[in-house]
């Protein structure tokens, strides 16, 4: 019965996508809704008004610098989700699956079957951070951002969970410490858009901020600043959830 | 040439939702999901969005950890 009803769900979602298909605008129309109303707009006037290089940066964080705040409060929102549905109940303490049994030897101490994981660690880890800052700083010029650069901050801290092991990672954040660190990061996005009010300007309108510099270097110090909110966001966000979902899990002979 | 290629990926994708939802292991439909992402990061490049894509990549990583740290907790066979 269930198998059945799970065919017919799955022989409708796939029918409906390509008969959808069929209605969608073909990609790079000039006739399409998108394409004759906003889309002229800011291809004409991104680099005048916005001075980035980047349009996509121009789109996101400027003429839709709300959209992407509130983004960010939707991630963070759902890093306190998380933690609230799973990291308040009571432990389960649940045998050792075989496959974890067979890692260890007799005196109980892990037997690693890998190369070795510090050497592993400190090559791997130090160049995706490394490449986390550029993604995030040439984000407005090049792929990446704010998102990114966070979701790579994050999987340091998971490689770092998974190879050292939970109790001794390299940087050390506990639950609340990272749910503070997800919290920060909306709140930087919100403060810069009340630095530039004092500047005079509009809420989020960057070349108003009262800051010595070139106006077109004013918009990108703007821009970079709410990709460091995002950065953060995302990384807390990231680390939340992990530790959430770590916390709650420990084996009967869970003892490094 | 480029439209072959969507063609495979498209059809891919298909196979690939078909082995996790009938898949018995856990693990393996997990591991399976990963290259689901891995094939919709494929077709988001052919598509022009790159910016997209390497969110997706980044992201597939992640939650395919986040699925392998939960299976620990529960049992890896389905009924």
């Amino acid at each position: 019965m269930r198998r059945a009803i799970t065919i017919i769900l799955l022989i409708v979602s796939i029918t409906v996508p390509f008969i959808a298909f069929d209605v969608l605008p073909v990609i790079g129309d000039p006739e399409s809704a998108p394409n004759t109303h906003v889309s002229d707009y800011y291809i004409e006037h991104a680099i005048e008004e916005c001075n980035s290089p980047n349009m996509v940066t121009a789109v996101i964080v400027d003429y839709r610098a709300f959209d992407t705040m509130f983004e960010t409060t939707v991630m963070f929102l759902a890093g306190l989700s998380v933690v609230i549905i799973l990291a308040n109940r009571p432990k389960s303490r649940i045998p050792a699956p075989e496959s974890l049994k067979r890692l260890r030897d007799t005196s109980g101490r892990p037997v690693y079957t890998t190369i070795n994981k510090d050497v592993m660690i400190s090559i791997i880890e130090p160049v995706i951070l490394i490449y986390a800052m550029y993604v995030l700083f040439h984000g407005e010029i090049s792929l990446g951002g704010g998102f990114q650069a966070g979701a790579l901050i994050g999987m340091t801290y998971l490689l770092d969970i998974m190879v050292v092991g939970r109790k001794r990672p390299i940087f050390n954040l506990p639950k609340e410490k990272s749910a503070a660190l997800a919290g920060i990061g909306p709140f930087i996005y919100a403060l810069t858009g009340f630095v530039s009010m004092i500047g005079g300007g509009l809420y989020l309108e960057y070349n108003k901020m009262p800051v010595p510099v070139h106006q077109a270097e004013l918009h990108s110090l703007g821009i970079t600043a709410v990709e460091i909110g995002v950065t953060i966001g995302v990384a807390g966000t990231i680390i939340t959830i992990l530790n959430a979902l770590t916390e709650r899990i420990s084996f009967d002979d869970d003892n490094n | 040439m480029t439209l072959i290629l969507q063609a495979v990926l498209l059809i891919g994708l298909i196979g690939i939702t078909i082995a996790i939802i009938f898949g018995r292991d856990l693990m393996t439909s997990v591991v399976i999901y990963c290259a689901f992402s891995f094939l919709t990061m494929l077709l988001y490049n052919i598509m022009g969005a790159p910016d997209v894509a390497f969110t997706e990549a980044v992201i597939g990583v992640i939650s395919t950890v986040f699925f392998i740290i939960i299976l620990r907790s529960i049992d890896r066979k389905t009924k």
